[in-house]
Formats: C-alpha cells, sequence, structure tokens
C-alpha cells in the first residue's frame, strides 16, 4: 500500500504518491521514494509523472517565476518542458513526453495558476513527510547571483579605483603642459640671449 | 551566507533606497486592497513581537517615508533590522490577503469578463500615489498613468503572490536586494 500526499492551493491540487524509505528509519506515512505525481489545475489537462519528471518541472517553474518577477526576459527552454509568456498575464506550458509518437502538450496558464502552482511546489519541498532530492534551486540561484554580484563589486573594486586615478593624473599632468611648456621657454631665453 | 552578503552590499548596515522603494510599493498594494492596511501593519507586528522595530504606528509611517519617491521623503538611514521587520509583515498580509491578490491577477487575465476588480483596484492604488507621492516625480507619473503602470503592478502582486510560503521572508528579502 503506498502513501499519498496532496498539497492544495485555490486552483492547483498536487498530489505526491509513494513509500518510505524504512531502511532509512523514516515513518510510515513519510514519503521518499516517490514512484508518480500529478499535478491537477482546474480545467486544463491532468500533468502526471514519474519522479525524475518532477525536479525538471519544479525548478523550471521557479526559475520562469524569477525572470519574471526579476524583469528579465520571461523564457525556459529544456528537453522537459518549455515556458513562454503569451503577454504580461499568460504564460505558455509546453510539456515535452519522454515517450516516443507523444504529441507535446499545451497549456495556457494566467498569473494566478502560475502563482498557485508554485506555491504548491513551496509546500512539497517545505513539507517534513516528503523527501524530495530537489536541486535546492532557490538556495543555488541565490547563491550563483550572489556570487555573480559580490565577484562584479569586488571587479568594480578592482578596476573602478585604478582606472579613477590614472585619469585624475592624466588631468593633473595635463594642466601642467598648458601651463609650462619648457621647450617653448628655452627658445624665448635665446631669443632674449640673442636681442 | 545572507547576512555576511547584505552586510557586503550594506557597510554602515544601511539599506539602498531601491529597496526601500520596492517594499514601500508591496506595502502601498496590500494597503490598496486592505482598506485598513495601516492598522493592519501594526496589529502584524505586534502578532509577530516586531515591537522592538516597530513599536508604533508613527515608526512604521517614519520608516515608510525612506522611500525616495514620497512627498514626505526623509532620509533616516533605515537600518537592516527595521528593513527585516517590515519585509516581515510583508510577508504575513501577502498570505492573508492571497485570496484577493490571486482574484485581482485572474480579473486582469479576462479584463472583457471580470474588469471591475482591477479596475476598482487600480484606481484606489492611483488614489493613493496621489495621496502619498512625489506626482512631479516622472516614475511617479508612470505610476499614475493606467495604461503604463499594468506591468508594475503585475510584477509586484505577484512577486507578493509568490512570497506567501514558509521561506516567503528569504525568497522577498531575495527579490528586494535584488540577488
Amino acid at each position: 500500500m503506498q502513501n499519498k500526499l496532496s498539497f492544495h492551493q485555490s486552483s492547483v491540487n498536487l498530489e505526491i504518491i509513494g513509500l518510505p524509505d524504512y531502511s532509512n528509519n523514516e515513518y510510515k506515512d513519510e514519503i521518499s521514494i516517490i514512484s508518480h505525481w500529478k499535478l491537477t489545475i482546474i480545467d486544463k489537462p491532468l500533468i502526471e509523472g514519474k519522479v525524475e519528471h518532477l525536479v525538471p518541472i519544479m525548478d523550471a517553474f521557479y526559475i520562469y517565476s524569477n525572470l519574471l518577477i526579476k524583469n528579465e526576459i520571461p523564457l525556459y527552454e529544456s528537453k522537459l518542458i518549455d515556458i513562454k509568456a503569451e503577454n504580461l498575464n499568460i504564460h505558455n506550458i509546453v510539456l515535452k513526453s519522454s515517450k516516443p509518437n507523444v504529441k507535446p502538450l499545451t497549456l495556457k496558464i494566467g498569473n494566478s495558476l502560475l502563482s498557485d502552482t508554485i506555491n504548491c511546489f513551496d509546500q512539497l519541498n517545505e513539507s517534513s513527510k516528503v523527501r524530495v532530492k530537489t536541486t535546492d534551486f532557490s538556495n543555488n540561484i541565490s547563491n550563483k547571483i550572489k556570487f555573480g554580484f559580490n565577484n562584479r563589486a569586488k571587479f568594480s573594486n578592482l578596476i573602478l579605483t585604478p582606472f579613477i586615478a590614472i585619469c585624475s593624473l592624466i588631468l593633473f599632468s595635463c594642466t601642467f603642459i598648458y601651463l609650462f611648456n619648457p621647450i617653448e621657454d628655452n627658445q624665448k631665453n635665446e631669443l632674449i640671449k640673442a636681442k | 551566507m545572507n547576512s555576511r552578503t547584505i552586510t557586503f552590499l550594506n557597510k554602515e548596515n544601511k539599506v539602498s533606497r531601491q529597496s526601500i522603494e520596492k517594499l514601500d510599493l508591496l506595502l502601498l498594494i496590500l494597503e490598496t486592497i486592505d482598506l485598513n492596511g495601516i492598522q493592519s501593519h501594526y496589529a502584524l507586528s505586534n502578532k509577530l513581537n516586531l515591537n522592538d522595530f516597530l513599536p508604533n504606528k508613527v515608526t512604521i509611517w517614519k520608516l515608510r517615508n525612506n522611500n525616495p519617491l514620497r512627498k514626505s521623503y526623509v532620509n533616516n538611514n533605515i537600518k537592516l533590522g527595521e528593513f527585516d521587520a517590515l519585509i516581515k509583515i510583508t510577508v504575513e498580509m501577502s498570505r492573508y490577503l492571497y485570496p484577493y491578490i490571486r482574484e485581482i491577477l485572474q480579473s486582469k487575465e479576462d479584463v472583457e469578463k471580470n474588469s471591475v476588480i482591477w479596475n476598482d483596484f487600480n484606481k484606489r492604488f492611483i488614489e493613493l500615489i496621489n495621496e502619498r507621492f512625489n506626482t512631479d516625480s516622472m516614475r511617479v507619473k508612470r505610476l499614475l498613468n493606467q495604461t503604463e503602470n499594468d506591468e508594475i503592478v503585475i510584477k509586484y502582486l505577484l512577486t507578493l503572490s509568490l512570497c506567501i510560503s514558509n521561506k516567503g521572508f528569504q525568497k522577498l528579502k531575495q527579490f528586494l536586494f535584488d540577488f
């Protein structure tokens, strides 16, 4: 008998079906060996798959939503799923089956369903009863971006300060070039001596 | 890791203007939905035991006045602890108001069928902007333009709707500091 756990948010329901790993001293009601999962979005076709599909789909939604709110081009493409913004309010999702001769499933969802779906994934990530070997997208991304930012900051510190110093030195030197020209001065002296 | 990075960003424990601007706009959107928003902010600060940072409504108002877009803008150098407290209130309030936020987003998806909710929301949002923000600023003018503010408002509503989980505080902080 398999365990079934549901995560619900408004119009979206995520169902996880699987077994606990008794060898890891887990309780009866826990799930860490996921056999399959179902994502039900009201008025949309049922999405289901195996555990190896769950993590890439979750990551796709997280990455896409991040792009969306950070004013970057909202486009995510992978072997399994494509998400693209049709306009500000509608998003096109293309789910590609790993089985041959199965046409991709296209869904159109609005911002409300997008946030419901991501909130369901958040509930799954935060659940103590289900252990999904996620790539921990949010942490990875934030670390990558933080790393990028730090690098940028260090880079600017490294380059900007000497650059400003060199520029000011050039400017400072330029003023003396105009104020005092030793060659011109020598010529004047020679002229005076000649007179 | 988080605190280290933020300290790096703000050597004197200060928060950038952009972050304050974003947070104040998010709070303003929540106030647009909750007519008694100011009272709700204060009630939530009590509930979340944030009295050390936000002892009264005036303090919340003063902190929000660090937003350079405000009419009554004062640079009080908001501290990280105070900023975090405001983020916690925003996240908690988004949790309570999620059904409404969702409804507003949904009403915009199909404006032909259901435009009343969006129009009411946008009207009140513009009223609040007119009341509190410096309308001479070009950025504020863009917020006041009903056709131009759609993108900003939808993105901010979406941000609020994505920050209702237990990790909502970290998520919102990442968004505000633009990590």
